[in-house]
């Protein structure tokens, strides 16, 4: 067999990684005194260009993963498929690079509003996203550990990145301990994985897979707790609220949303290839996962004064919602975790570019109370961010809404289909939490728009990145919640729903090497 | 354009008596966008012409209205997302005529009532109720289980911050506890609603996946799809499925003992919110149980019905007696208000003719007489910033005009013959009486027990001796008022004098929908009471009901 590989199917990634290299170099150059603008640059100038340089090159790959979407399965070395670049892995690209587009616009003013505006956040930002963007088609064990890691230590970094505040530099410890250990246990499961079956290919370790053997389960199991530390799931979940509080505001709204697309890609890929003989145990322990992080990230949110760390908390309960999704472990049930995942982008990133645009004079302005009078002094910011939290506690017709039907549809669906009682449970305690979760985002339109501004804390006007990134942010969640089916007209025959299900699909019969 | 527009709307009345009052909200703030600087007036103004316009459309439909066919009318289909059947679908029948158009006809009485009280945010204000207006339409005319629910949700919102932003004191707990019970509801009406379809999707495996109500086009629909009542598992049968979607409806009523939420909302509601509240959105509630509870689950109906009744019963008495105790004007309506839909609820679960007839014409008369109570109470609010009714006293000398209104109105609520109360009152009770003459005497405690809070104080606001100072400088009622209370109270007198050009329409629906559940199972002869008690109960009925309506 000839040594073909296809360096063309990599394109996203040539995009980014060309961008991670080439950033710090930028830097350096725009430092000098002397610059090839023949005059020196001050700091912010140096970081807007840095941005739209990461700008440019994410929206290169997100236009070359738009056409790899529409096109056929590509794999990268045929002979040795670790990469499948099909539907599912194009589309979680996609969603993580404007989840990272998105990030990269807001910084530029928030870095300097922290007085953090190092150039090298940009090259780490994009670094992760390389990491990501390899996680979500890695189809085997090594690639995904090494893109795991490539994901995950540039976000150590970057929650550390505001060097003079304590909470920031917690906030990296924090992330690079629990993070570390993580990684272990899922190396080990990894190992144990190859020892019992002898192959690192996901599906192959699914062929070999015996459910019977402690050994494979062992495996299976640390490989689950190590991606459920990814996706802040509980009881692996007590990592996410400190750290996010902690990180730069732009950073936690990047981890909290690419992060834990990049990582469902991945849980998705290591249960539909790898695990699914042993189907029957592992998705009752993930049904009691679920449970358990919907009902604690909810009631945990409740109580938070701090509008970061109650988005920690809401982001965990939707990783629950995203676990319903991938216990009913059908087309639909995929579709929908795919759907919640863009969704749930738009939808979080929305909340923390308001926050981000808040922070002022060196610091974050991120408790509740100082969103009070948002609705009178920063009118869209007040809507971008009541539209997200509505979106959040999923009320029509928001997307919100449109993705959490999905959800529980397919889990109704399959639980009708079989008469499995556990999916109806599943779908009541689901709703149910739902209802719970509007206790703390119900709080957020009350404080901005019931109480009174604070008049010495108004909050600055949002600049044209930000309003950019505002406006995305609403028009998204209102087309996606109202037209879900025809959105994206504009770039060609492009149906989201049915797309979505496409690509689910293609989980499901992966291409044989 | 103009004559483009005309016939749009003439072939798609419903549809623009649903968006008109959103869509329309366009004009003004594209006028807004282009420099156009419009004065709080003319949005208040403009407001208005947009809700007269919709209340004739409302009047149009009525019109347009078939009263001889039982089925659903000015049916529109149109796809909406595709592949997931769910659609545009409405239409309207005797069940909904009454409700839609009491609805368009309250919009415009509550913006002019609240001409004045409503200062702050105006535009904001004006967004909400058309808001809420559009939610509303949209519930009471949605053929589609999707459709239906989003319209069902899409009113909280508006609601939320029509409470909180312009509510009393207590507003931000009581627009939390609203907003959280009923979507707590609702959420698991959802669930109930996707059991549902999937069970239709496997009753009929050649079709589509579809959320729509009624077949269209030849196609069945969820209300075809037999529904087991035992063998399934549980949470398939008919009596899981009517749980969940009757605790979305009896906490929207509100049912005893899902009824807290409501005379916090309402004391903490300004007098748009608690007229709004009262004279339509609990009536979705009541709605949801007629048109989607009882012909779907009708055995279930059948065997929780008692639990119902009792619960009925146990709220009209319970709201009597609260009611009597309050201070609050407010307050003491709004638990009048939980005692009076207790009655709706008793004529619904009497599942005869005349039970549902009376519980519809109910409906659409506590909306009246209810809503007027609280456009009054606000009046009077307006002028003395209270509403304990220990700091009146001898109002009538004062307020003359007023005082009329409010007794017409409070003698339409506990149910005088010759006003609007008393028909449904009656019809209800004759229908009662059929099923459980026991559950009948218990509801007529009720009626008496409302003329005493009623009465009780009326006779303490308005007549005695003039107890306070400040209310001697009351002035009586003004053009704009006296316009508000008269277009109210002409409706009461209409349905108490002549109830047939009401119940008429509803007829053919109505035993459409009994027929609907006996097709489906129910065996509504046995719940009614065996042989002859049922044969007198039907004969009396009869009876009076024919000098009733031929008055």
């Amino acid at each position: 067999m000839s040594m073909s590989l296809d360096i063309a199917a990599l394109g996203p990634m040539l995009a980014v990684g060309v961008g991670a290299i080439l950033l710090p170099i930028a830097e350096v150059l725009l430092a000098r005194k002397r610059t090839f603008l023949s005059r020196p640059l001050t700091r912010e100038r140096r970081g807007t260009f840095l941005a739209v340089g990461s700008l440019l090159c994410l929206v290169i790959a997100l236009i070359v993963s738009f056409n790899g979407f529409v096109g056929p399965v590509r794999v990268f070395n045929m002979s040795n498929p670790m990469i499948v670049m099909d539907r599912v892995s194009h589309f979680l690209n996609i969603v993580v690079l404007l989840g990272a587009a998105m990030t990269v616009l807001v910084s530029v003013k928030y870095l300097a509003d922290i007085r953090t505006n190092h150039g090298e956040y940009y090259a780490l930002v994009m670094s992760s996203v390389l990491g990501m963007m390899f996680l979500t088609s890695a189809t085997d064990l090594i690639l995904l550990f090494l893109a795991l890691e490539l994901m995950s230590i540039p976000l150590y970094v970057l929650s550390g990145f505001q060097r003079e505040s304590l909470r920031s530099n917690e906030s990296a410890l924090k992330y690079f301990l629990v993070g570390s250990f993580a990684s272990a246990i899922l190396l080990y499961g990894m190992a144990l994985l190859y020892g019992a079956t002898g192959s690192v290919s996901l599906a192959e370790i699914g062929a070999r897979f015996d459910p019977e053997s402690a050994i494979d389960m062992l495996g299976a199991a640390l490989v689950l707790v190590g991606l459920g530390f990814k996706i802040s799931s509980v009881p692996f979940h007590q990592w996410a609220p400190d750290v996010y509080e902690g990180a730069p505001t732009t950073v936690t709204g990047f981890m909290a949303t690419t992060v834990k697309v990049a990582a469902f890609g991945a849980l998705l890929r290591v249960l539909t290839l790898a695990l699914e003989p042993a189907s029957d145990v592992v998705y009752g322990a993930l049904w009691v996962i679920a449970v358990l992080t919907m009902t604690v990230g909810n009631l945990m949110a409740i109580i938070q004064q701090n509008i970061k760390r109650m988005l920690a908390y809401s982001s965990i309960a939707h990783a629950g919602y995203v676990l319903v999704g991938l216990i009913v472990g059908t087309i639909e049930g995929y579709a929908a975790v795919l759907f919640y995942l863009l969704v749930y982008t738009f939808m979080t990133l929305g909340a923390f570019t308001v926050v981000a645009i808040l922070a002022k004079g060196g610091e974050d302005r991120d408790r509740i109370d100082d969103l009070a009078g948002l609705g009178a002094t920063r009118p869209l910011m007040a809507a971008a961010m009541a539209i997200s939290m509505f979106a959040l506690a999923g009320i029509p017709p928001t997307a919100g809404f449109m993705g959490k039907f999905q959800l529980f549809r397919a889990a109704i669906e399959r639980g009708t289909e079989t008469g499995d009682t556990s999916l109806f449970v599943l779908a009541i305690l689901g709703v149910l939490n739902s209802a719970v979760s509007l206790a703390y985002y119900l709080r957020v339109p009350l404080v901005m728009y019931f109480r009174e501004p604070d008049a010495k804390l108004t909050p600055d006007l949002p600049g044209f990145f930000e309003r950019f990134v505002l406006l995305t942010c609403l028009a998204a969640i209102v087309l996606l919640g109202v037209v879900p089916g025809d959105v994206f007209v504009i770039f060609g025959d492009f149906d989201i729903l049915s797309k979505t299900t496409a690509a689910a699909q293609q989980l499901l019969s992966p291409p044989s090497p | 354009m103009l004559d483009g527009i005309g016939g749009w709307v003439d072939q798609h009345l419903l549809t623009a008596l649903i968006f008109s009052p959103i869509a329309s909200l366009l004009v003004p703030m594209m006028l807004e966008a282009f420099g156009w600087r419009l004065s709080v007036t003319m949005w208040k103004g403009f407001a208005l012409i947009v809700s007269l316009v919709g209340l004739g459309l409302g009047i149009e439909v009525w019109r347009r209205f078939d009263a001889t066919v039982g089925s659903m009318q000015m049916v529109e289909h149109s796809t909406w997302i595709s592949g997931y059947g769910i659609n545009y679908y409405v239409g309207i029948d005797g069940i909904s005529l009454f409700l839609v158009v009491l609805a368009a006809f309250l919009l415009p009485i509550i913006l002019i009532a609240s001409w004045v009280e409503i200062a702050k945010r105006v535009k904001q204000y004006i967004f909400f109720m058309m808001l809420l207006q559009t939610g509303m339409l949209g519930a009471f005319l949605s053929l589609n289980l999707f459709l239906f629910y989003v319209f069902w949700e899409v009113m909280l919102i508006p609601m939320y911050f029509v409470i909180g932003i312009w509510g009393g004191p207590g507003r931000l707990y009581a627009t939390v506890k609203f907003f959280i019970y009923t979507m707590l509801g609702s959420l698991l009406m959802l669930v109930g609603i996707l059991v549902l379809v999937f069970l239709h999707y496997q009753q009929f495996p050649g079709d589509p996946v579809t959320f729509d109500y009624i077949g269209f086009a030849g196609a069945p629909g969820i209300i075809d799809t037999p529904i087991p009542t035992e063998g399934q598992p549980w949470w398939q049968n008919q009596s899981c499925l009517f749980l969940l979607f009757g605790l979305s409806f009896a906490i929207k009523v509100p049912v005893f003992p899902f009824h807290t939420w409501l005379p916090d909302a309402h004391v903490e509601a300004p007098t748009a919110g608690s007229v709004v509240l009262a004279g339509v959105l609990l009536k979705l509630g009541t709605y949801g149980f007629l048109r989607y509870s009882l012909p779907l689950f009708p055995v279930a109906t059948i065997d929780l019905a008692p639990w119902v009744l009792g619960l009925a019963v146990i709220g009209i008495i319970y709201g009597a007696l609260v009611a009597m105790v309050q201070q609050d004007i407010k307050r003491l309506v709004a638990y009048a208000s939980v005692s009076h839909l207790g009655f709706v609820m008793l004529g619904l679960f009497a599942l005869n003719l005349q039970g549902l007839e009376g519980a519809l014409l109910q409906m659409v008369n506590h909306g009246l007489s209810t809503g007027a109570l609280f456009l009054l109470v606000g009046m009077l609010y307006q002028r003395r910033h209270v509403r304990d009714i220990a700091e009146f006293g001898g109002l009538a000398r004062v307020m003359p005009t007023f005082t009329a209104f409010f007794v017409i109105t409070t003698m339409a609520s506990i149910g005088l013959p010759l006003l609007n109360g008393f028909v449904g009152e009656f019809l209800i009770l004759i229908g009662i009486f059929a099923v459980s003459p026991l559950v009948a005497v218990l509801a007529t405690s009720g009626i008496i027990l409302s003329a005493v809070y009623m009465l009780w104080m009326v006779r303490r606001v308005f007549f005695g001796p003039l107890l306070h100072d400040v209310n001697r400088k009351l002035v009586d009622l003004g053009l704009r008022e006296k316009l508000v209370a008269t277009a109210m109270v002409v409706p009461m007198i209409w349905i108490g004098i002549y109830p047939s050009s009401f119940l008429r329409p509803m007829d053919r629906s109505l035993s459409a929908l009994l027929r609907k559940m006996e097709a489906r199972g129910a065996d509504i002869a046995a719940y009614q009471g065996l042989g002859e008690s049922s044969g007198r109960a039907s004969k009396e009925s009869t009876d009076t009901s024919g000098p009733e309506s031929g008055e």
